[in-house]
């Protein structure tokens, strides 16, 4: 997810990626709580803080990285 | 200016991709792969060793069994002459796409009527791991509880086949299995399932007749 984020604001130079938007299905087996954790420890003191997740609940088993917020430096 | 980029990219769309080069791959060689996932203790390795021995003459079977430390596995699977190899994650509690292509090198395909996965044992990550498998099979062991595929469902969702195992030890624990089928069948109700027992060998015949199924030109039946 992070790589993307990077590969997203590569893609566009003179703006900051503000928050990662994630669909989790109640069968996808992922843990929104745990997905939580792990982003936070992994943005901080990274080049990508700040960076908020959201986790938008969805069907079955879909596991999507659905959109990412970038704004102007 | 702020704005929202819409991506609707799967997260595990690397190990996606990589499955499904995987299963191209096995199906153009005829290599049946099966995938075998549980908690820890629920008696993966005792059936792969009851299903190797079991095999008929002939039947070309190789295993890539998973652990976070140990090669004790393989060591025990090995005994029975087959191509074994064992995958050490070093604290990863899954197996993904890469770790099986990395685990191939070298083994002729076209040379395997079936490959065992033994994935590590969990019931949580290894659900969303596609390893390019024909079938996931989820195994529970009467001694975990029949709650287990309510708790866990991903896994029982994902499954073809969900495998009751230790039913000898149903007179001593109390394990409703008419419930812990009804459980499995409200998650998933197209999958098979099958009580077995490797020490009585209860349910190994219909077990392996599963097996056969999806191997038309092999009848397996256990010896």
């Amino acid at each position: 997810m992070i790589d993307a984020v990077r590969a997203q604001v590569a893609k566009n130079p003179g703006k900051r990626a503000t928050a990662v938007g994630v669909r989790i299905g109640a069968l996808a087996g992922v843990d929104g709580e745990s997905l939580q954790f792990g982003f936070d420890a992994i943005v901080r003191d990274s080049d990508v803080e700040p960076l908020r997740l959201v986790i938008e609940h969805a069907e079955a088993d879909e596991l999507d990285l659905a959109w990412i917020e970038v704004e102007d430096l | 200016m702020t704005e929202v980029v819409i991506l609707e990219k799967k997260v595990l769309n690397e190990n996606q991709r990589l499955a499904a080069e995987l299963r191209e791959r096995f199906a153009r060689a005829g290599t049946l792969v099966v995938n075998l996932i549980s908690s820890p203790g629920s008696g993966k390795t005792r059936l792969l060793e009851r299903t190797l021995e079991s095999l008929p003459a002939g039947v070309r079977a190789a295993v890539l069994t998973g652990d976070i430390q140990t090669d004790a596995d393989a060591t025990r699977l090995a005994r029975f002459g087959f191509p074994v190899r064992q995958i050490t994650t070093g604290g990863t509690c899954h197996l993904d796409a890469k770790m099986i292509d990395w685990h191939l090198e070298g083994w002729d395909l076209d040379a395997l009527d079936i490959l065992f996965i033994e994935n590590v044992g969990n019931l949580v990550c290894p659900s969303s791991y596609d390893l390019g498998e024909e079938a996931k099979i989820v195994l529970l062991s009467v001694t975990e509880g029949e709650e287990k595929p309510l708790k866990y469902p991903s896994i029982f969702f994902k499954s073809k086949l969900i495998l009751l195992t230790k039913i000898d030890l149903l007179p001593y624990v109390p394990f409703d299995y008419a419930l812990a089928c009804a459980n499995a069948r409200s998650v998933n109700a197209e999958a098979d399932i099958l009580g077995v027992s490797c020490q009585t060998d209860t349910g190994l015949r219909e077990w392996m007749e599963w097996l056969g199924a999806k191997l038309p030109a092999t009848e397996l039946q256990p010896r």
